[in-house]
C-alpha cells in the first residue's frame, strides 16, 4: 500500500511538473488603453496555453516611462517584456546589453511574413543587423486643418506649399484679427521631444524623408532644413503662430491648423463632440515648401513604438515571451482588436489597403484612414543613442535663436550641426 | 538602569536612524561612488572617467546657468520670502480672533502640490486668459510671461514665495508669540509708537526666527525644481534653469547616471557653501547689534 502511495505521489509530482508553469511579466505603455489590450491578449492565451502565467501591468513612468524601465533593469526587476520602446532609447538599451534581438529565434521570418511587415520593419534594423524592437504601432504625424474655418475664408482644402499657407494666415487674420494659424508654445521650449510634433514633421516633409543622422554622421538635406525654419519664422513674424500658452487653440477655433497623433481623437470624442472629420476638420500631410513637386508623395514624422525583450529573462521566459509575442501578432485579428481597443493603427505595410482594416476604420474611424495612408512615408526617430542631446540642441541651438531673430535661418541650421558634431563622435 | 535607558533611548531613535540610513547615507555614498565612472545604470561595464565629469561639470553652460540663475532666484525669492512671511506672520498676530485658522489658511500653499500650481499659473498666464485680455484692452500689448527671461524668472519667483510665505510665517509667528507683551507696555508708557515699538522690540527679538528663515530660504533656492519644470522647462534659453532641473536631465533624460551624481555633489558644495557664508554674515551682523 505504501508503495503504491508513493507512486501516486510521484506521479502527481511528475504530472504537476509536465504543467509547470513558466511565469512572464509584461509591461504596458502607462495608458489605460492599451494595458486593456495586453490584458485581453493575455488572458486568451493563457486559455489555451496552460503552461505559461502572463502577468500585465503598466510600466511605471515616475519620472519618465524610459526612466522606469531603466531602474527597474538596474534593480534586477525589469520585466520579461515590455512596449512602449521607440528607436533612441532601444539603442541605449542595446548599447547597455540590456534586450535582446528577436530575430534570432527560429520563426523570426514567419512572423515578419504573418504580420506583412517586410518594408516597415526595414526601418527598426539596428546598425549590428539585428531587430531589437517589434514595432507595435506607427503614428503618421499629420495636420490637422480647421475646414469649417477654411471655408469662411473662401477656401475649399487645406493649402499645401508654405506660399499657400502664408495667404490663407493673412486672410485669415483679415477677417479674424484675434485668430492664429497655428499655436506652438512648445517651440521655444527645448524639451528634447517636443521636435518630434514640430521640427522633424515639417523637415521630413519637406526632404522627402532625408534622414537628419545617419549612424554618427549628419546626412541632413540642409536646404530643406533651413526652408522650414524660414517658414517658422515668417509665421512667427506675420503673427500666425503663437508661441505662448493658450488655454484651448485649435479646439475652439482660436487656431485654424494643427500637428496631430492620432491618440486625440478620443479626447475629442469626450471633450468636443463637434470637431467631426471632414465637417469641422480634416487632415493633410504637413505643409511643403513650394518648390516641393506637387505629384510627389509628402513624408512625415511617426511616433512608433515597439515590444521589447530584455536580457535580465531568462532562456525559458525569453522563448515564453516569444511564443506569446508571435502569437499576438500573426493574427490580423487581433491587430484590428489593437486599432478597436487603442484608437491606433499597427504598424503592418497593408494597414491602409487590407479589407480587414480599411472595412472598420471607413466604418467606424474614418479619420484614421489618412493616418493609415501615410504610414509608408512615416519616418521613426532618430535610433541615435544620443538622441535626447542632439534634439535638445536643436531647440536651444537652432530654433529658438532663429524664431527670436538671433540667428538666420542658415545660421541657426549651421549652428546646431556644430553644436552636435562633438556628440557624434 | 542607566544601560537599560541607553537602550531604550537607541530603541527610539532607530527609526529616524534607520531611515537616515537607508534613505540618506546609502544613496550617499552610491552617488559619490558614481561620480567617478560614466555609467547609465544598467550598462555591465562603467568607464572610470577619474575626474572626467566634474571637469565637464564645472566648464558646462548648462551647469553654469544653473549656478548664477539659483543665486538670480536667490536675489528675488530671499527678500521676497521674508517680508510676505513676516507681513503674514504680523497680520494674524493681530488678528481679533480665528488666529489658528488663518495660519492654517496661508500654510496650505505649502502643501499643495507644485504640479497643480503650476498648470493652474500657466492658465492664468495664458495669452488668452482674463487677466492678459485686460492688459491688452487697457496697454495694447500682454507680457510674454513665460516666454521672455525677465517675467519668466520673476513669475517663477513669485510663485515660491507664495508657496513657502505661509511656512514661513508661522516661524515668525511663534517668535512674535515668544515676545513678552509687558515689553510693549513698557515701551507704550515711554510714549513709543507701533512703529517705534516694532523697530525697536518686535525686529530685534526676531532675530532667531528670522535667521532660521533666511537659512531655509537660501536652502530652498538650490532645490527649485517643480516650477520651472512645469511652466519653463528651464527656459528660454536657460533662463530659469536650475541645479535640480538639470540632475533630472542628465540622470533621467540623458541617463548618465555618473554625470548626474557629479552634478549633485557640485550642487551640494554650493548650498553648503552658500548657507554658510550667509550664515557667517548674518551672525556677525547680529552679534554687531547684540542680537541673539
Amino acid at each position: 500500500m505504501r508503495v503504491l502511495k508513493a507512486v501516486f505521489l510521484g506521479l502527481l509530482v511528475l504530472g504537476l511538473g509536465a504543467i509547470a508553469q513558466v511565469e512572464i511579466t509584461f509591461w504596458s505603455a502607462p495608458n489605460p488603453s492599451q494595458e486593456v489590450f495586453w490584458r485581453q491578449m493575455a488572458e486568451a492565451y493563457m486559455a489555451t496555453h496552460p503552461g505559461v502565467t502572463i502577468t500585465i501591468s503598466p510600466m511605471p513612468e515616475t519620472p519618465t516611462s524610459e526612466a522606469g524601465i531603466l531602474a527597474a533593469i538596474a534593480g534586477g526587476v525589469a520585466p520579461t517584456a515590455s512596449e512602449n520602446v521607440f528607436v533612441g532609447f532601444g539603442s541605449e538599451l542595446v548599447k547597455s546589453k540590456a534586450i535582446v534581438p528577436w530575430n534570432t529565434f527560429p520563426e523570426w521570418e514567419e512572423l515578419v511574413k504573418a504580420r506583412n511587415i517586410s518594408s516597415t520593419i526595414k526601418a527598426w534594423e539596428f546598425p549590428d543587423g539585428n531587430y531589437y524592437i517589434i514595432p507595435m504601432y506607427v503614428n503618421a504625424m499629420l495636420v490637422a486643418w480647421r475646414i469649417d474655418i477654411l471655408r469662411e475664408l473662401g477656401y475649399e482644402r487645406p493649402p499645401r506649399t508654405y506660399s499657400e499657407v502664408l495667404a490663407l494666415g493673412e486672410r485669415l487674420k483679415a477677417k479674424y484679427p484675434d485668430k492664429f494659424l497655428w499655436l506652438r508654445s512648445e517651440l521655444e521650449v527645448p524639451t528634447w521631444w517636443q521636435r518630434w510634433f514640430d521640427f522633424f514633421v515639417f523637415y521630413y516633409a519637406a526632404s522627402k524623408g532625408k534622414p537628419l543622422i545617419t549612424g554618427n554622421a549628419i546626412t541632413a538635406d540642409d536646404k530643406a532644413a533651413v526652408e522650414v525654419l524660414r517658414f517658422f519664422k515668417t509665421l512667427r513674424d506675420k503673427k500666425l503662430l503663437i508661441t505662448e500658452p493658450l488655454a484651448q487653440g485649435f479646439e475652439v477655433g482660436k487656431t485654424v491648423m494643427t500637428v496631430l497623433g492620432p491618440w486625440t481623437f478620443p479626447w475629442w470624442k469626450e471633450n468636443y463632440p463637434e470637431l467631426v472629420y471632414g465637417k469641422t476638420f480634416v487632415l493633410t500631410p504637413p505643409p511643403v515648401p513650394d518648390w516641393y513637386p506637387a505629384e510627389e508623395p509628402v513624408y512625415t514624422f511617426a511616433d512608433a513604438k515597439g515590444v521589447v525583450l530584455y536580457a535580465q529573462a531568462t532562456a525559458e521566459q525569453q522563448k515564453a515571451m516569444w511564443d506569446f509575442i508571435r502569437w499576438v501578432l500573426s493574427d490580423p485579428e487581433h491587430d484590428l482588436a489593437w486599432v478597436k481597443v487603442t484608437g491606433m493603427l499597427p504598424a503592418r505595410d497593408d494597414v491602409g489597403t487590407n479589407p480587414l482594416f480599411t472595412a472598420y476604420i471607413n466604418e467606424k474611424e474614418p479619420a484614421l484612414l489618412p493616418y493609415a495612408e501615410s504610414i509608408t512615408f512615416a519616418v521613426p526617430p532618430i535610433a541615435h543613442p544620443q538622441f535626447v542631446e542632439i534634439q535638445e540642441r536643436m531647440g536651444l541651438e537652432c530654433i529658438y535663436p532663429v524664431l527670436t531673430g538671433e540667428l538666420t535661418p542658415e545660421k541657426g541650421w549651421e549652428a546646431w550641426k556644430a553644436a552636435i558634431k562633438d556628440l557624434l563622435k | 538602569m542607566k544601560r537599560q535607558k541607553e537602550l531604550g533611548g537607541w530603541l527610539l531613535a532607530s527609526p529616524y536612524l534607520l531611515s537616515a540610513i537607508v534613505f540618506f547615507l546609502i544613496p550617499l555614498g552610491w552617488s559619490l561612488s558614481l561620480v567617478f565612472f560614466d555609467w547609465n545604470l544598467i550598462s555591465p561595464t562603467r568607464i572610470y572617467v577619474g575626474l572626467g565629469n566634474f571637469r565637464e561639470a564645472v566648464t558646462s553652460p548648462r551647469v553654469y546657468n544653473a549656478f548664477v540663475n539659483t543665486y538670480k532666484f536667490m536675489a528675488i525669492i530671499v527678500p521676497g520670502v521674508l517680508l510676505a512671511s513676516l507681513c503674514l506672520a504680523l497680520i494674524v498676530q493681530h488678528l481679533p480672533w480665528l488666529k489658528q485658522f488663518y495660519a492654517v489658511g496661508f500654510f496650505l500653499p505649502y502643501l499643495a502640490s507644485g504640479v497643480a500650481i503650476g498648470l493652474v499659473v500657466r492658465g492664468l498666464l495664458s495669452y488668452d486668459s482674463p487677466l492678459n485680455e485686460f492688459l491688452r484692452q487697457i496697454f495694447g500689448s500682454s507680457p510674454r510671461w513665460l516666454r521672455d527671461p525677465t517675467w519668466a524668472t520673476l513669475v517663477i519667483s513669485f510663485m515660491i514665495v507664495w508657496k513657502f510665505s505661509g511656512y514661513y510665517a508661522l516661524i515668525f509667528l511663534a517668535g512674535l508669540q515668544g515676545i513678552p507683551r509687558e515689553l510693549y507696555e513698557a515701551a507704550a508708557l515711554d510714549g513709543a509708537g507701533p512703529f517705534t515699538q516694532f523697530r525697536k522690540i518686535t525686529l530685534p527679538l526676531l532675530y532667531p526666527a528670522f535667521y532660521t528663515v533666511l537659512v531655509l530660504a537660501v536652502g530652498l533656492c538650490f532645490g527649485i525644481f517643480t516650477e520651472p519644470y512645469v511652466l519653463t522647462g528651464g527656459g528660454p534659453r536657460f533662463s530659469t534653469h536650475t541645479w535640480q532641473l538639470e540632475i533630472y536631465y542628465q540622470a533621467f533624460e540623458r541617463f548618465r547616471a555618473g554625470y548626474g551624481a557629479t552634478v549633485a555633489v557640485l550642487n551640494a558644495v554650493a548650498t553648503f557653501v552658500s548657507v554658510l557664508l550667509i550664515r557667517r554674515v548674518v551672525e556677525s551682523w547680529g552679534a554687531k547689534r547684540g542680537f541673539r
